[in-house]
């Protein structure tokens, strides 16, 4: 990216142009067609998108929402994390097991998180269980899939010079192997948390549409709320608008994770 | 990523003998069969030991259901809805999402300019455009569709661009400085080079749409794939949820396998690059 727009720009202003004007000249319009041309009172527009955002952030109910679904997110990704980092070293050191379990993790993977919904509300109800159960299975692939890869790429040297030195083969596990394949892991990781943050949304979205609504909590809960109870567009809006932020934000914090903890890669 | 599974620590033993046919027992297709059958075995123990046919039904029971919903039609009849959807939002993203790629990565001034847009929507999911499509659309085979186009757009979007801008260099110089034309350029070098790119993200694309529709249908359609699990969960048919599941599983599988296969005879040239 970085190449193509020094071509283009000349100073920084220019940059700034670049970066605001497409998407302010979209906002202006979206806002005097609500004004002037929406025949409905419900549009969402941009003035009222932002008196909304303050109005749910005043009462509380956007930050306990969003602290909800990520209290899930974040139980749901730390059980996929040691679970599909364990398998994944497993699974990546012993070929055999590997073999073995290869074909039901190929046939699991493509199935949709959103597919096992309706099993997971017959075993769980329609509460936190459920929507952490659904973005644990979400979560849980990409991590295992590229611990997997991480692990059957170290190279193969390092591991037999820790045997020969009498390395036990627990700790080339830990010392040898889970570092070399770090790099590997740390992208399951920012992708499973991405997927993770979809998930939720869908499951409480699904599980809040299904369940009458009321139940679950959660940012996507709410905007079912919104959507079929007060028929609030623009604070439906607000949720898009801060769902995106926080998915940002979430794989923001993870790249940073990655360059702190590999400097090595930069 | 079964072919580089050789590069680990316990691999060291199994040693192959080179010009022999491997032994039946190492096929793979032997392994997956062996694989399946170890999980139906497993599955089968804890459905008796739960023994509740609607928590968990046995794998006869859902075996059972699918052949009932096959011989009924009905399986296929929600098969054809999805996968017609997928289709036509498939089609509709390409034409606006390929076009627009090759835009932006030959132009740079409108990349900068539209780039800032694509970064501030592409985090909002698909998922996160329901309710609002709801209200906008409605119930039915619009909202599907919508949700479809708008989660596969982006790898589409995203994928042309980087092909586009990812060409050689020398390959522009050489067939420039030869006298090729602007539209001579696009067809004969540009778009073969950018093509593999372009097909990793509809491979992308596809599966962000297949997962979109599941839960798309699941809450507002009354028809597809996605409807059908839930409905038959609210009516406690817990064979035909587990059946429809399987089927759900069993297309995107099929399907990405034929993408893949589809990729291989497409751009041949590509093979082996790591995509």
């Amino acid at each position: 990216m970085t190449t193509a727009t020094a071509s283009v720009n000349g100073t920084a202003w220019s940059r700034v142009l670049q970066l605001t004007l497409v998407p302010l000249v979209l906002v202006v319009v979206w806002q005097l067609w609500g004004m002037f041309l929406a025949s409905d009172e419900r549009t969402p527009v941009p003035s009222r998108v932002i008196t909304t955002f303050f109005d749910l952030v005043a009462n509380g109910g956007l930050i306990g929402a969003l602290l909800q679904s990520l209290t899930r997110v974040v139980v749901g990704f730390a059980i996929s994390l040691v679970a599909g980092t364990t398998l994944g070293l497993l699974m990546g050191s012993y070929p055999a097991l590997r073999d073995s379990l290869d074909p039901i993790i190929e046939a699991f993977r493509p199935l949709a998180p959103m597919a096992i919904l309706p099993i997971v509300l017959l075993w769980f109800g329609t509460g936190t269980p459920a929507a952490t159960a659904i973005v644990t299975y979400a979560a849980f692939f990409p991590l295992l899939v590229n611990t997997v890869h991480g692990v059957s790429r170290v190279d193969r040297k390092l591991v037999q010079a820790a045997s020969t030195m009498g390395v036990p083969r627990p700790s080339v596990l830990m010392r040898v192997v889970l570092p070399a394949a770090l790099p590997s892991i740390l992208l399951g990781a920012r992708l499973s948390m991405g997927i993770a943050w979809t998930a939720i949304i869908a499951a409480e979205l699904g599980v809040g549409a299904k369940s009458g609504g009321g139940t679950s909590g959660g940012i996507g809960q709410m905007m079912f709320v919104f959507y079929s109870y007060s028929i609030d567009l623009n604070a439906i809006v607000v949720c898009m608008i801060v769902v995106g932020v926080v998915a940002l934000l979430i794989d923001r914090l993870f790249r940073i994770a990655e360059r702190r903890l590999m400097p090595w890669r930069q | 990523m079964a072919a580089n599974a050789t590069g680990t620590a316990a691999s060291v033993g199994a040693i192959a003998v080179p010009g022999r046919a491997p032994r039946f027992t190492k096929t793979r297709a032997f392994r997956a069969v062996r694989s399946f059958a170890v999980f139906l075995a497993i599955w089968w123990a804890v459905a008796a030991w739960v023994d509740h046919a609607i928590q968990l039904p046995s794998p006869g029971r859902v075996a059972t259901a699918l052949f009932d919903l096959a011989a009924s039609g009905e399986l296929f009849e929600h098969m054809l809805i999805s996968t017609t959807r997928l289709v036509i939002a498939l089609v509709v993203s390409v034409v606006l999402a390929v076009p627009l790629g090759f835009f932006m990565g030959l132009n740079a001034t409108a990349n900068a300019y539209l780039d800032p847009l694509v970064e501030l929507l592409r985090p909002i999911s698909g998922i996160a455009w329901i309710p609002l499509a709801l209200f906008i659309f409605g119930v039915g085979d619009v909202l599907p569709v919508f949700i479809m186009v708008y989660v596969a757009f982006f790898p589409l979007l995203l994928n042309t661009i980087a092909g586009v801008r990812n060409v050689d260099r020398k390959l522009v110089n050489a067939a420039r400085t030869m006298g090729v034309g602007r539209a001579a350029m696009l067809r004969k070098v540009i778009v073969p080079a950018a093509f593999p790119t372009v097909m990793v993200g509809f491979r992308l694309a596809f599966a962000g749409a297949w997962a979109a529709i599941i839960a798309a249908e699941l809450i507002g359609s009354p028809s597809g794939l996605g409807f059908a699990i839930e409905w038959y969960r609210q009516l406690l048919m817990s064979p035909k949820v587990f059946a429809f599941i399987a089927m759900i599983g069993l297309i995107g599988y099929l399907c990405d396998v034929g993408l893949r296969a589809l990729q291989r005879r497409l751009t041949p040239w590509a093979e082996g690059t790591g995509i």
